[in-house]
């Protein structure tokens, strides 16, 4: 209660009144109006929505390639007439030194794009969460020992590392993942740890003991869905790195393999002609760029919503 | 269950230490009283005087360091188990901090009843709500939809959907308004009688403890420093320097006052 | 008549949030002199944006709007920054409610009194540090000399607050307000700190503004009272006279504290009247 308020602001009406209503009558309408809420404070920041846009464009893209596509993205065209054209009306982007459509390579290239993100994101979340949370709640020697793991993958060099894992196994986009993937959970084991730290001695988790709940289902039920949103926020900003990371390695020639339109290679191979056929590296890079700066507005509108801290 | 006792809870010598050597607090100091079944006891002090620690050692949210807590006859285990939790719970003193954030008011009170394998929770959580005067256009909001006051029935009803006997109330209307403070003091009261509930409640306002309670303990830096009853206290029957203090500063300002009590200094 | 220190006429408080606009405090008038005048309320009654409005320190999205708001004929609506500057802090004093909060934990307690004075008057190092010990002294620290060393974590709530009224007297304002001053303390300490702060304001002839939750302590400890409900006065009285209140939420307010003497059950509980909030 703060004050009364002028009835300034319209009633709201129909689905929205639903939506906002005070006494939902389900699990679901609560739920829904929850999410509303939220959608409604990320929507009234226009470079969030345009950092969403670019992500879902990405992802339509990826589903859509071989429709959107209109060259095949690896057979390339007649090599004496087709090689290294500049942009024009039949190739959008130029062609390659293979003479193979830039456009429908960048194109096909977002699938693997959107493969890595979301395998390193299904991959790193749940590790980091796991180790935080349980290293955050019991705290002792599991804190101890978790934490010092975490430590060392931490001090590892990521795209050394990477190089590393890759020597091993072999160069391929799959290795490539499991690489980034290793790297990039520690920093969301200390987050979900420090998190768990503060509301591992608030009253609702000694409530929530005090009814005889398991451990596991403290964690799970009460710990986790308190970390989870600034985690989300986390890994959707730290998405831009992992896609440079990939296209990193892509570049150095032990990521995707030729003849994968995977963007990291595809500004390799254009290095060769940087001066004179400028197009052969710029649109991939330029896509690089668009899908990185996606994800960091989208990570910026998330945490706005996301976070308690940083909301008003 | 062979014991034939008549205190519902028994505390004898209740020792409560954190941390060793330069470090060591002594929370609790040889702390002792018993309640019987359907009364209500008081602990009484400021901060530091151990309180709390008394409360949240009897449920397990301190360690005991020495003594014995006896509830039913039967000395508590550590870890408690669940059958303790049944008898046993606790309703804190930050409704704002007590209910999880991201929990509605429905997820809350099934909490309990899925971890004690209860059947029937629609019908309870429903029964809950309106034993703690809500109606069941409560159950599915967020806490941030809810007053301070109606956090704190929540909580209540959380602490009594179990069917405990006895209810542990760590200051729980201290972070409320006056007025709210008045319908959950006669909330409680009114559960007491209803629920035959046990009461220990803490609180560092004597009025509220001597309107909830018929027995109390003073407290003071971990120790007890005198045991009565409300009755007493109303006619202004104190024997302690330091429970009269507390008397004379509850009234309110008094322009000349005789030289309150110092602390000894820590 | 004489003049009185602060005269405030018609004063809202409004924030412009997404959801709409809140109004606060809706047109509270009152002046004060040299007295002691108690603002009491519930949480959100608007009694704290009373306080901070007048020392113009309303959180950003707040906009304060008044007829008059003057401090000692200044008025502190066209005021300029600086003459605001020195005002507050000089002649008008702040106490928070938790001392925690309200100090710097890096800097010793000494070294911010000094801060305080030096902020406000011309004066050397040793000039103020004699002036911060005298005043450690007068809000009767038994030790004023190692106090004044000390780090704001190192001593208790009670020492803190002490220490912090301290800090808000050294400039000798004209008015203090205390927004709920000891309610972070225990009651054996809090009753210590307002006997203090009695003290000093009778002993300097400040006004002061005592703003608080607590009824029983406001009309033991003020002239006046103002009491609040909804970000309007909905009574004003003297604090002897506090058993002749007519509002029915003043009343309501006193009678729903459970009291030591006798022994009231159920407690009577507050029903609360739409007609009052308009």
């Amino acid at each position: 209660m703060t004050g009364a308020p002028l009835p300034l602001a319209s009633e709201p009406s129909g689905m929205r009144a639903w939506l906002l209503s005070a006494e939902p009558h389900s699990r679901w309408q609560a739920r829904l109006g929850r999410f509303y809420l939220g959608w409604r404070a990320f929507s009234r920041n226009p470079l969030a929505v345009v950092g969403l846009g670019i992500v879902l464009l990405l992802i339509l893209m990826a589903i859509f390639a071989d429709v959107i596509a209109p060259y095949s993205p690896v057979a390339g065209g007649d090599l004496r007439t087709q090689r290294l054209l500049p942009p024009s009306e039949t190739y959008w982007f130029g062609t390659d030194d293979q003479a193979r459509d830039i456009f429908s390579r960048v194109i096909h290239g977002s699938r693997i794009t959107l493969f890595v993100v979301v395998l390193v994101a299904l991959i790193a979340t749940p590790i980091g969460l796991l180790v935080g949370t349980v290293s955050g709640y019991l705290g002792g020697w599991v804190d101890t020992v978790l934490m010092r793991i975490t430590d060392i993958f931490l001090a590892f060099p990521r795209l050394i590392l990477a190089l590393a894992f890759v020597a091993a196994l072999g160069p391929g986009i799959e290795n490539a993942i499991i690489a980034i993937a290793i790297t990039s959970w520690p920093p969301y084991a200390r987050i979900a740890r420090a998190e768990t730290m503060m509301i591992r001695n608030s009253d609702f988790i000694a409530a929530v003991k005090l009814q005889g709940a398991s451990t596991p289902r403290i964690i799970l039920g009460h710990v986790v869905p308190l970390c989870l949103s600034s985690l989300i926020v986390r890994v959707t900003l730290d998405m831009a790195g992992i896609i440079l990371t990939a296209a990193g390695l892509g570049f150095l020639g032990l990521g995707a393999q030729p003849p994968m339109p995977e963007w990291g290679a595809m500004v390799a191979t254009g290095r060769n002609y940087l001066i004179d056929q400028w197009w052969v590296a710029a649109m991939p890079g330029i896509a690089i760029f668009v899908v990185s700066l996606g994800f960091n507005l989208l990570g910026d509108g998330l945490r706005d919503v996301l976070d308690p801290k940083a909301a008003k | 269950m062979g014991a034939v006792t008549d205190s519902m809870i028994d505390i004898q010598n209740l020792q409560v230490v954190y941390g060793t050597g330069r470090l060591r607090v002594d929370a609790a100091k040889n702390v002792s009283f018993h309640v019987e079944p359907g009364a209500a006891y008081g602990l009484v002090g400021e901060s530091g005087s151990g309180k709390s620690t008394v409360l949240r050692a009897i449920c397990g949210l301190a360690p005991i360091t020495s003594g014995r807590v006896v509830v039913e006859g039967k000395e508590v285990t550590s870890p408690r188990g669940k059958a303790f939790y049944r008898t046993v719970q606790m309703v804190f003193q930050d409704p704002y901090a007590s209910l999880h954030p991201r929990h509605t008011v429905d997820r809350t009170l099934s909490e309990p009843l899925a971890i004690h394998g209860e059947k029937d929770a629609e019908a309870r959580i429903l029964q809950a709500l309106r034993e703690v005067g809500l109606g069941p256009s409560f159950r599915f909001r967020y806490p941030h939809q809810l007053s301070g006051g109606q956090r704190q029935r929540i909580a209540i009803a959380r602490a009594l959907i179990l069917r405990p006997k006895v209810l542990l109330l760590d200051e729980p209307t201290s972070a409320l308004d006056a007025s709210v403070q008045a319908e959950i003091l006669n909330l409680l009261d009114d559960l007491r009688r209803r629920l035959g509930l046990t009461y220990i409640l803490v609180s560092h306002d004597l009025a509220v403890v001597a309107h909830l309670c018929e027995r109390l303990l003073v407290m003071r830096n971990g120790e007890a420093v005198e045991e009565t009853a409300s009755a007493a206290l109303r006619s202004g029957a104190a024997s302690n320097d330091y429970t009269q203090a507390l008397i004379q500063a509850s009234q309110g300002f008094t322009r000349v006052a005789p030289q309150p009590v110092r602390a000894p200094a820590a | 008549m004489t003049k009185p220190l602060l005269d405030v006429e018609d004063l809202r408080v409004r924030f412009h949030l997404r959801t709409g606009i809140v109004e606060a405090v809706r047109g509270v008038s009152f002046q004060l002199g040299r007295e002691r005048l108690g603002i009491v309320g519930e949480s959100g009654s608007g009694k704290s944006q009373t306080g901070r409005a007048i020392l113009g320190l309303t959180p950003p999205p707040g906009e304060v709007t008044a007829k008059r708001l003057a401090f000692d004929g200044i008025n502190l609506q066209t005021a300029s920054k600086r003459t605001l500057r020195t005002l507050r802090g000089g002649r008008i004093s702040m106490v928070m409610q938790d001392p925690k909060y309200s100090l710097n934990p890096v800097m010793t307690i000494g070294e911010q009194i000094i801060e305080a004075y030096r902020a406000h008057v011309r004066a050397s190092k040793a000039e103020a540090r004699d002036k911060a010990l005298a005043m450690l002294e007068a809000v009767k620290m038994r030790d004023p000399g190692r106090v004044f060393a000390l780090y704001p974590h190192e001593v208790s709530g009670g020492m803190g607050q002490r220490a912090m009224i301290a800090m808000m007297l050294v400039t000798d304002p004209d008015l203090l307000i205390a927004d709920e001053p000891t309610s972070a303390l225990d009651v054996t300490v809090s009753m210590e700190v307002l006997r203090i702060l009695d003290e000093l304001v009778s002993e300097r002839g400040m006004g002061l503004i005592f703003i608080s939750h607590d009824l029983k302590l406001v009309s033991s400890f003020c002239d006046r009272v103002l009491v609040m409900y909804a970000g309007r006065v909905v009574e004003e009285l003297e604090a002897k006279n506090l058993r002749e209140a007519k509002h029915p939420y003043t009343q309501g307010l006193m009678r729903c504290l459970p009291m030591l003497a006798d022994d009231v059950r159920p407690l009577p509980t507050l029903n609360r009247d739409p007609a009052w909030a308009l």
